[in-house]
């Protein structure tokens, strides 16, 4: 028996050490893609030499992540800033009581649009709404691209082109806006219809991205950044920022937003962390990256060739705070239209 | 006075531990449970239609499980096709993937996709568990049984006896599969994502978490949970009411010569095996270096990339991974056997009760689990604990221990009653008998039954994104990775992962494959 549990032993040995538990001078939630984030939190560690903790969130497996973990802590908080990859479910934090203004000389830097008036929330590189397609496959197909984000279901462009369900990410938000654009019932109309439209409905953006590179289809709606992953692994797409009319107002952009959380246990490290990720450095080395990410710091320089928001392609003006009113709303019968 | 002989005080301290891990995150989960209104929302039409296609679906690919699975284990265990022993070593691989990576590979393969894309697949994800309950189960077949159906019917015969041999832990290896079908979303809304759009009642569930008032997902799952412990209280019925003659005691039975057969019936191992497990896997492998037409580099520089990437990036939060799933399978190995021994010694309906409810830990979804953690232990005074590697320890091993107990209890069922009496006759203490009789001669099993808790805990998802000291794990770097479209590191990882969880594995059976040998 001795010969048997004395290997039981060293591994408990050496696993049991793991048990103890370091000391933090920061909590971070973050749901950016961790191949980013990650070396953004080394690289603040290094030059700060506190020490991090980060919390990284997946959406893929259809876990519930870090939002409703804040909810969950709120009564006794751990984390102390929330990076999130989007701003709608930001500020439905902010109006559940569960942030903090936290503004400082860096943050007022990013122009009013991109951060709450109350200072609860900062945002900074971006991602666009875009259309993205294969050339050739269009052309194969004898379509066209439809001219805006409501005629992707006319009958002439739904059945080239895919788009993921508004039920979680920067489509639901983009829903939840158009919702607060056009009116609810007209876009539960027009969600009701997508059904049966023949346009494909994928479970993500990075999905239905995909798609459109194995030659399922010709076009899809999705975000920049996913574009660019497809670029970058080597397919002949191209993007196309819609809405580009007087009448549509422009293109959606969703911005990375930071807040700091309400009675956060590190308040000091949280400010310097949120002053260090908005700062022009971060933004271009986002831009740079895979997912080349948007700057919106006026003193940040984006790299040759990508498109930028006011010069280049028209931005849709948007009330956030009504949006996120907006989504709580509509998110319920979203579910209700996509859960059948 | 309490006696160190009575089995029932180290039962009852066993149970208490085990509860006491259990309570934490199952406490608030069945409080809002009992708030009431859990059943309201199936009265509306559109939830009772994807409840009914959740159960119709999950009964498929159980189905679909068994009939895959139950050849698979006769070929393997009780014929003489070529590389038998290879094909029963690599059939449980595929539990070691997780069943998303397995539907994108078949996807990938066929162009499968909508709904009996995601029936096939999951019954291929879960044909593993039949086939290794009915393995277990032939490999005891007595050779009384064997010969005198030769002798009466010849092959035909053999093969029914075969099967009848079977049948118990066929239904309960179809139950089992049953009940990771039925919760199991990411699959369904996958393939749902790629073709006709249709909803399934985990993903009900999940809308529900993400509800503002989140303890909504616990009610919402609650008729899922009850369906799931209707169908293991059925299951373990069916067992036992075809359980017929006691396997396992005197000569155990040769393998059955094929003769002529032994090409073809190879073939449809292979076949099947290939199904399972190696045809997905050919096509993960193939993810490693893809890319589009303007890609740089060639397959194999890409390739090489991703695994490059994944060994660098991926290697600290899978030695966590490892050393959580370690210490969870740890406790698992203290407290299941004498769990198990509690079951096993109670026979007809109250065994089956006991074991649906030592299931629920299993049965509640991952996610309500973990709000039930942090609810729990996300308290003034306790942040050390909240936030450290001890609370996921806990959490794992209680949430995962019930597969320790039922696989245990599986075992102990074959050891005769009477050695268990002779040793208390003999005036051993009750933990000396309990190894003795039981751990001792089963060491390999017993082993297994951790090693499974400490491959759950690695594959666990929704409980490492919810617990501080669980979110630097090779689970969430993988499926961070997966949600970002990052294939190849994705297919390097996951194949990483899974090398390392089967390495035990492979090792015991070269081993034991090299002492036979010697022998």
């Amino acid at each position: 028996m001795r010969a048997f549990i004395a290997p039981l032993l060293l591994l408990a040995a050496w696993t049991l050490p793991s048990c103890g538990e370091a000391e933090y001078d920061l909590v971070v939630y973050a749901s950016l893609d961790k191949e980013h984030s990650e070396p953004l939190i080394a690289m603040f560690e290094e030059r700060s030499g506190l020490k991090v903790r980060a919390q990284y969130d997946v959406e893929q497996n259809k876990t519930v992540g870090l939002v409703n973990r804040l909810r969950a802590e709120k009564d006794s908080p751990y984390a102390d800033v929330f990076w999130n990859n989007e701003i709608a479910h930001t500020i439905r934090l902010k109006n559940e009581g569960l942030t903090q203004p936290s503004e400082s000389e860096v943050t007022r830097r990013i122009p009013a649009e991109f951060r709450d008036a109350e200072g609860h929330w900062v945002g900074f590189a971006a991602r666009a709404r875009v259309i993205m397609y294969d050339p050739s496959l269009l052309e194969k197909s004898g379509s066209q691209l439809p001219p805006n984000i409501l005629a992707m279901t006319e009958a002439a462009f739904a059945p080239h082109g895919g788009m993921a369900r508004p039920l979680t990410g920067t489509t639901l938000s983009h829903f939840a806006v158009l919702c607060g654009q056009l009116g609810r019932e007209q876009v539960l109309a027009w969600l009701e219809a997508s059904r049966d439209s023949g346009i494909a409905l994928t479970n993500g953006n990075a999905t239905v991205m995909k798609r459109v590179c194995q030659g399922d289809f010709p076009w899809c709606l999705t975000d920049t950044d996913d574009a660019a992953a497809a670029v970058a692994n080597g397919y002949p797409v191209k993007i196309v920022y819609p809405d580009q009319t007087a009448e549509l107002g422009g293109t959606l952009l969703i911005p990375n937003t930071l807040c700091m959380m309400k009675d956060a246990p590190h308040p000091e490290a949280a400010q310097q962390f949120i002053d260090f990720l908005i700062s022009p450095e971060v933004e271009e080395y986002l831009a740079n990256s895979r997912s080349k990410q948007i700057p919106l710091h006026p003193d940040s320089k984006a790299p040759e060739g990508l498109p930028m928001p006011y010069r280049d392609y028209a931005v849709l003006a948007v009330d956030w705070e009504a949006a996120a009113a907006e989504l709580d709303a509509v998110l319920p019968e979203f579910q209700r239209i996509f859960t059948q | 006075m309490l006696s160190l002989r009575r089995p029932g005080n180290w039962q009852g301290l066993a149970a208490v531990l085990g509860l006491a891990l259990v309570l934490g995150p199952l406490g608030p989960l069945l409080w809002a449970v009992l708030q009431g209104g859990a059943f309201t929302e199936l009265g509306e039409a559109r939830v009772a239609l994807v409840f009914w296609r959740s159960v119709w679906m999950a009964a498929l690919s159980a189905s679909l499980s068994v009939l895959v699975g139950v050849p698979l284990a006769i070929l393997s265990q009780r014929t003489k096709i070529y590389g038998a022993e290879v094909v029963a070593l690599l059939t449980p691989l595929t539990l070691l993937l997780p069943p998303l990576l397995i539907a994108q590979g078949w996807n990938g393969l066929t162009g499968w996709d909508g709904l009996w894309a995601s029936v096939f697949t999951l019954g291929m994800c879960f044909a593993p568990l039949p086939a290794l309950l009915a393995a277990r189960a032939l490999a005891q077949q007595s050779a009384t049984s064997h010969e005198s159906a030769w002798m009466m019917g010849g092959r035909r015969m053999a093969l029914r006896e075969m099967l009848r041999v079977a049948r118990p832990a066929a239904i309960l290896g179809g139950t089992l599969a049953f009940l990771f079908s039925v919760t199991d979303f990411a699959v369904p809304d996958y393939m749902a994502a790629l073709g006709e759009t249709f909803g399934v009642y985990p993903g009900h569930v999940y809308n529900h978490f993400r509800d503002t008032d989140y303890w909504a997902g616990a009610r919402a799952a609650a008729p899922l949970v009850l369906l799931c412990a209707a169908v293991l209280y059925l299951g373990l019925w069916a067992r036992d009411r075809w359980a017929g003659e006691q396997v396992g005691q005197g000569r155990p039975a040769e393998t059955m010569p094929l003769a002529g057969w032994q090409w073809p019936a190879t073939l449809l191992a292979w076949g099947l095996l290939g199904c399972v497990l190696l045809l997905p896997l050919a096509r993960i492998v193939y993810e490693l270096g893809v890319a589009g037409p303007e890609a740089a580099g060639t397959w194999g520089s890409r390739a090489g990339e991703s695994v490059q990437a994944a060994v660098e990036r991926g290697r600290e939060d899978i030695g966590r991974s490892l050393r959580t799933g370690v210490l969870a399978g740890l406790i698992a190995l203290v407290l299941a056997p004498f769990l198990a021994h509690a079951l096993v010694r109670r026979t007809g309906r109250s065994a089956r009760l006991l074991t649906t409810l030592v299931a629920l830990p299993l049965l509640a979804p991952g996610v309500g689990y973990g709000m039930g953690a942090i609810a729990f232990a996300n308290r003034p005074g306790w942040t050390e604990f909240y936030q450290g590697n001890l609370l996921v320890v806990l959490v794992f091993a209680g949430r995962f221990l019930p597969i320790a107990v039922f696989l245990l209890a599986e075992r102990f069922r074959s050891v005769p009653r009477s050695r268990d009496e002779a040793a208390a006759v003999s005036g051993l203490l009750y933990p000396q008998r309990l190894w003795q009789v039981y751990l001792a001669p089963q060491r390999a099993a017993w082993l297994l039954a951790g090693g499974l808790v400490l491959v759950f805990a690695v594959r666990e998802l929704d409980l490492a994104i919810l617990l501080p000291g669980a979110n630097q794990s090779a689970a969430v770097r993988y499926f961070n990775a997966l949600h970002f479209a990052r294939d190849g590191f994705v297919a390097a990882f996951g194949l990483l992962i899974a090398a390392i969880l089967f390495l035990p594995v492979m090792l015991h059976a070269a081993w034991n494959s090299l002492r036979q040998r010697n022998d």
